[in-house]
């Protein structure tokens, strides 16, 4: 008999598992109860309000949205450069430094994007105040290192014949890298920044949702008013925005090559950026929670070590790690199995496009409102949190597994037709199976990256570090706040290595390189 | 030619600054921040918020801006960082905000923020009783039970003081924890759809949503109103004195007392703040809420 054996494509079904029971528990709780308000909430998605009130509102907090993720996109890119080529090997190598100094560097550039944006926002708030900077700061810590950990771990993939080359024929160490490295390192930059820009484009609203301005904010309070019409302008406009940027930014990628080949073409690209992002730092300036500009420090009485000492003795540490990890694998599970189930499932061109329309609605919710629109039908639990942001998640899940599908030959797909296979095998083994390791590659950075988002819906199944770190936070009780963060940040760069561990395992499992367009995540 | 080009490419971000930078800064007059938390109509409240910063303007003669706020510990802050001279607060948060910046004014509250009361309601499947007496509050063991926001008074201290007094914790409810639903409007929604089979919120919501007929009484029923007790109230910094001209604070009072019906945009205010009128409020008020913070571990 033979062994049964686990290959890639199958293995991208495996988490799928996972909703087996997730359903049950959330099937066992569902009820027909909250079907009236669920059904007023879908009619309003096509009567969104229109009175100018509305609309005005909706548009300027859509400005402060757009103009945070883009200001904090540009700030964030441009330290993240830096930082990538410090705590890259093949810099120190060029300059003789000991190889431990990047390894340091990589270290401790890994607190930073250990804590959630949305974290990073609550703390600095304390400290700061409401100012449109908060936000900018709270996305830029984090994103920052997130780039300069991709660069750093491109630029010591790339092939370094060149650069030894132009160094041994006496070229200066730091002209000799920038020519070397430059030219393969542009595109992966340009491709990955854009996709930089999508998230912080996400993260600003979220940041909104937890009370910092922006369309976010509109969201959340019409959202809790139960004034669905008013809300579903602000999420249409939003949606408008996000999905011309997808776009944008989709054919940017495909012409990737052919955009930066031309070198006069990253000449007007840099600038315009430059003058966009600057603009946009006046309009946040100018915009209403703009009205406090200052961004100084206020001190906060910072709790002794006796004080932190016994809020961790009483927190229930334990049990908020433990709901912690299974909001995340849960999550996790949905968010990875379904996109290739229901692409494997239903395989036709018309049914992927209906595919792509709702990851599309499923990107542009943000997990804190779905979460209370789940709950309307459901009994209370932590599985609904866990569906909540598993949805969400599918969306950038499926969406990244379609362009790789798009940008690969059919020639297997081809093939496994004409043994004669169903719709289903043979999307699976034409189609899934070149795609299964680089997206089990970025599945295993996405469930870290879920690690950090527990934090986001915590508040609805009142459970795990998040709701606690909230909690905590609205009774200004530094200790307990000191502690958690300390541990939510330990058990992410936990998460951290082992999500680097498994990608990297699922990457060398390529063997066309070129064929990872995403390989970067 | 390319270089040239580059050159106006680089300089546009410089020109753009330039051009923007004299609105940016154009600021002599000092200007009086206000906010609100997010609690009854905050959707509302942000989007005519020019109601009453214009009526303050008029009365108190300096620019007056209403700045969001979007969750309750955030309006506490930017009271301790400055960032807000004048706030509407709950209960809880009042108190939070008062002790983070010693000195601060209790200067007014609604007619209705002297008693102001929560009220407990059951989905009619759960079949609860009304409850007669407080003591009858043991009956919601075992059950599904939300809060709103986690920083309300109404939504959450009070009724978890009243549970706690009579021998119900948090970890007597099903799941061991009880929900917080974020809003008192989410609460309703919530326990009328059955997933929590009660919860607790502010009286007043509950009245509002009565009379918008947005209430289901076939499914959800009052079974429990709370004692009174003192809530919601205008807080200002201590130091509006010392930055506006002396008696400014009391003006600042006087003004937001005299908003009466008579006047089309004052009505407008009041109704959006759920008020007949505005009146004195004295700290000594708060006094209890400061103690069952302590002891909720609300307030360190």
């Amino acid at each position: 008999m033979r062994k049964i054996q686990f290959s890639p494509p199958l293995l991208t079904l495996l988490p799928g598992l996972t909703l087996l029971p997730v359903l049950f528990i959330f099937l066992k709780g569902i009820h027909n109860g909250g079907l009236s308000i669920f059904s007023s909430f879908i009619e309003a998605s096509f009567h969104p309000a229109l009175d100018a009130i509305v609309l005005g509102s909706s548009w300027r907090g859509l400005r402060v949205t757009i103009a945070t993720a883009l200001v904090s996109w540009s700030i964030s890119t441009f330290i993240g450069l830096i930082l990538g080529i410090f705590s890259s090997s093949i810099f120190w190598k060029t300059f003789n430094a000991p190889s431990w100094a990047a390894s340091i560097t990589r270290r401790i550039l890994a607190i930073p994007r250990s804590i959630h944006e949305i974290l990073w926002g609550l703390l600095l708030l304390q400290g700061f105040g409401l100012s449109p900077w908060v936000a900018v700061v709270a996305i830029v810590i984090p994103y920052s290192s997130l780039v300069a950990r991709v660069l750093s771990n491109q630029l010591d993939a790339l092939d370094h014949r060149a650069l030894i080359a132009i160094n041994q024929i006496g070229a200066k160490p730091f002209p000799g890298l920038i020519t070397a490295l430059g030219p393969p390192i542009i595109p992966i930059i340009a491709s990955y920044s854009g996709y930089r820009l999508e998230c912080a484009l996400r993260s600003a609203t979220l940041l909104g949702i937890f009370g910092l301005g922006g369309i976010g904010t509109d969201l959340q309070l019409t959202f809790q008013s139960l004034e669905f019409n008013e809300m579903w302008t602000g999420l249409w406009m939003l949606g408008l925005v996000m999905f011309s940027l997808e776009l944008v930014l989709s054919w940017c990628r495909k012409n990737l090559y052919r955009i930066t080949k031309k070198y006069q073409f990253s000449f007007i690209l840099i600038p315009l950026t430059l003058t966009f992002t600057t603009f946009c730092f006046f309009w946040l300036k100018e915009s209403e929670i703009g009205a406090i500009t200052n961004f100084e420090w206020h001190n906060l009485s910072l709790p002794t070590l006796v004080e932190i000492e016994s809020a961790f003795k009483e927190l229930p540490l334990l049990t908020l790690i433990g709901s912690t990890l299974i909001l995340t694998f849960l999550s996790a599970g949905i968010a990875i199995g379904i996109p290739p189930l229901g692409l494997m499932l239903f395989p036709s061109r018309l049914e992927v496009n209906i595919q792509s329309i709702i990851w599309g609605i499923l990107r542009l919710i943000p997990p804190p409102l779905s979460s209370l629109l789940l709950l309307l039908f459901s009994n209370p639990s932590f599985v609904v949190a866990a569906i909540a942001l598993g949805l969400h998640n599918i969306g950038i899940m499926g969406r990244l597994l379609k362009e790789g599908i798009d940008n690969q030959t059919d020639r297997k797909w081809h093939a496994m037709k004409a043994t004669g296979a169903g719709p289903s095998a043979s999307w699976l083994y034409g189609y899934m199976s070149s795609q299964s390791p680089s997206y089990l590659a970025y599945a295993s950075y996405r469930t870290d990256v879920l690690l950090r988002e527990t934090a986001v819906v915590g508040l609805i199944g009142g459970t795990g570090l998040g709701w606690q770190l909230i909690e905590s936070l609205s009774s200004f009780n530094w200790a307990e706040v000191t502690v958690l963060i300390i541990l939510y940040s330990s058990i992410t760069l936990v998460g951290e290595s082992i999500s680097d561990y498994l990608s990297q395992f699922w990457m060398s499992y390529t063997t066309k390189k070129s064929t990872a367009s995403h390989s970067f995540f | 030619m390319i270089r040239n080009n580059l050159k106006i490419f680089l300089l546009t971000p410089v020109i753009t600054s330039l051009s923007i930078q004299p609105f940016a800064t154009a600021q002599s007059q000092e200007t009086l921040f206000i906010g609100a938390i997010p609690d009854q109509n905050p959707e509302k409240l942000n989007r005519l918020y020019n109601l009453l910063s214009n009526e303050l303007n008029k009365q108190l003669k300096v620019p007056v801006k209403y700045v969001k706020v979007t969750n309750y510990p955030a309006a506490v802050t930017a009271f301790r960082t400055g960032s807000l001279d004048l706030v509407w607060f709950g209960g809880l948060t009042g108190v939070q905000a008062r002790l983070q910046k010693p000195g601060s004014k209790v200067i007014a509250q609604r007619n209705i923020d002297k008693k102001f009361r929560s009220v407990f309601i059951a989905n009619t499947r759960s079949r609860l009783q009304p409850i007669k007496n407080q003591a009858g509050l043991k009956a919601l063991k075992g059950k599904r039970f939300t809060f709103g926001s986690e920083s309300s008074t109404s939504g959450r201290l009070m009724p978890q003081f009243y549970l706690q007094q009579s021998g119900v914790l948090i970890k007597d409810f099903a799941g061991k924890r009880a929900g917080f639903s974020g809003s008192h409007d989410a609460t309703l929604a919530l326990v009328q759809s059955g997933s929590y089979e009660v919860g607790a919120l502010n009286e007043q919501v509950w009245k509002v949503n009565i009379l918008r007929k947005r209430v289901n009484e076939s499914r959800v029923k009052v079974i429990w109103r709370t004692p009174p007790y003192a809530d919601y109230h205008w807080l200002a910094q201590p130091n509006l004195d010392k930055r506006f001209g002396k008696g400014f604070t009391s003006s600042l009072q006087k003004a937001l007392l005299s908003f009466n019906k008579q006047s089309k945009s004052q009505e407008k205010i009041l109704e959006l703040f759920g008020a007949e009128k505005f009146i004195p409020a004295d700290v000594k008020q708060y006094k209890a809420i400061e103690k069952i913070g302590r002891q909720l571990g609300k307030i360190k």
